[in-house]
């Protein structure tokens, strides 16, 4: 099967294109130019080798704090417009729905960049990329690298712990407080394990050379066809989006 | 604990160093230079706060519904974004941990999946250097208690400030203000009073030996 486009992309292009779209939406907040948007991203999901399902199942926290974030804006923005629900003290007017409507568009369209970013990036190739284009100290780069390859362990080593502090019955006091203590004693223990890990991670690399002044990377990071495109696409939908709330005139800057 | 790790207590500090410095493998003390095991610890507890601000944002949603009636209020909830960067200036105590801290912390959260997406880093660019500025005026040299509490009232500052920046500019001038001062207040206790407490619990168990923070336990608060 061939790689899905954007998985072939130098992670730096598709940053840029990211961080472009998201700024240039944070400018703004009006349903047009975030309906744009969300359109135009979900119509780039196959080049991103994503399934409507596989989104859901991975932006659903987005989606949800979205339609939390318009339900609020609908219940307290000017009511202006015509009243189109009333009860008790609930009231939707045509216009603070429509206040509403941009707020949830636009935190989906602000959130999905950073989906597909994960999702079609390998974080080697982030690291390759940072250390060999953009100059980051590698130590650093790798070091983090290295770091972001325990998530998998420490959450597994999370659960092991729970697991043990319950067999010997320690944590989960009584009364209100009783739990969030037990969480701050699990979330040190944790963090020890993980000191200790880390501690050990770097005996390893130092005794592999590791942190000299020099280095040389096994894989070369370069930019390619792919990544003209993914800018170019990044400025294009970019573009489209405040071209059209400009045009129908919902521009709506944050500073006015 | 359990104390299986052979390689966390091999390099014993020596009895005569000051508390503050470390003393690097080879013997001469070079204080303000990273070592690999700085590089990496610093990672590490950065890798390990992002996960705890990826479920503090998913928390968030919550919280906003809880304070719709009166938005400012959710300044008060902003302290736990700013852990890493303390965290990470108490323990590793070299110029930049910081702001290292909270950005790698804040990447890690966007990968995760944040409802704030790639803002994030940029949040968190701005609260680390919030949070560097502090240690750097110490010179890198005091972690007492009143440093790390300033630290995390200095880096809620610059997140209330960005806060406001790019979310709540339509706001009135005195409810941005009190956004500004509630964020700072909740970095000050969350970020502040509870990364030092942590910090001094960490060290207690042994895991800090090979770092320069191996003896906060036995410092002086003030």
């Amino acid at each position: 099967m061939r790689r899905a486009l954007l998985t072939r992309a130098n992670p730096l292009s598709k940053l840029a294109a990211a961080l472009l779209l998201t700024l240039a939406l944070l400018l703004t907040f009006d349903w047009a130019s975030a309906g744009v948007a969300l359109a135009c991203e979900l119509a780039l999901l196959p080049l991103a080798g994503l399934r409507l399902r596989t989104l859901l199942a991975r932006g659903w926290p987005i989606l949800a704090a979205a339609l939390v974030g318009g339900y609020g804006t609908a219940l307290l923005a000017p009511k202006t417009g015509t009243v189109l629900l009333e009860w008790g003290p609930l009231v939707f007017t045509g216009g603070s729905l429509e206040s509403g409507l941009a707020i949830a568009l636009r935190g989906v369209a602000i959130g999905l960049p950073g989906i597909f970013l994960l999702a079609t990036t390998d974080p080697t190739d982030l690291a390759d990329a940072l250390g060999q284009r953009m100059r980051f100290p590698h130590r650093f780069v790798l070091g983090a690298l290295a770091a972001v390859r325990l998530v998998g362990l420490l959450i597994t080593e999370w659960q092991t712990l729970g697991l043990a502090r319950r067999a010997r019955g320690a944590g989960a006091g009584a009364g209100a407080f009783g739990r969030p203590r037990a969480s701050a004693g699990q979330g040190v223990a944790l963090l020890v394990q993980a000191m200790r890990r880390a501690t050990r991670l770097a005996v390893a690399m130092e005794a592999r050379g590791f942190g000299g002044r020099e280095r040389t990377w096994a894989r070369a990071s370069v930019f390619g066809a792919v990544d003209l495109g993914v800018m170019g696409g990044g400025a294009l939908i970019t573009t489209a989006a405040l071209g059209v709330a400009l045009l129908l005139g919902t521009w709506n800057p944050i500073w006015g | 604990m359990n104390d299986t790790d052979p390689t966390s207590d091999t390099i014993p500090a020596s009895a005569s160093a000051p508390a503050s410095a470390p003393a690097s493998a080879s013997g001469r003390r070079r204080p303000r230079e990273w070592r690999v095991v700085d590089v990496i610890v610093a990672s590490v507890i950065s890798v390990a706060v992002g996960v705890i601000f990826w479920a503090w944002s998913a928390g968030y949603a919550g919280i906003a519904v809880l304070t719709a009636a009166f938005p400012p209020l959710s300044g008060l909830y902003g302290g736990g974004w700013l852990i890493a960067g303390v965290i990470g200036g108490l323990i590793i105590r070299k110029p930049g941990a910081a702001l290292y801290c909270e950005v790698l912390a804040a990447v890690v959260e966007a990968m995760l999946g944040s409802a704030f997406g790639l803002i994030v880093v940029i949040s968190g660019l701005v609260q680390g250097i919030g949070a560097e500025l502090v240690f750097a005026v110490f010179g890198y040299r005091r972690f007492t208690l009143p440093v790390a509490v300033l630290a995390g009232f200095v880096s809620g500052v610059f997140m209330g400030v960005h806060g406001t920046l790019t979310y709540h500019v339509a706001w009135a001038f005195e409810w941005q203000l009190l956004y500004v001062v509630l964020g700072a207040v909740s970095g000050a206790v969350v970020a502040g009073f509870l990364s030092w407490v942590g910090v001094r619990a960490l060290s207690r168990t042994g895991a800090l030996s090979n770092l320069a923070a191996r003896r906060a336990h036995t410092e002086r608060a003030l």
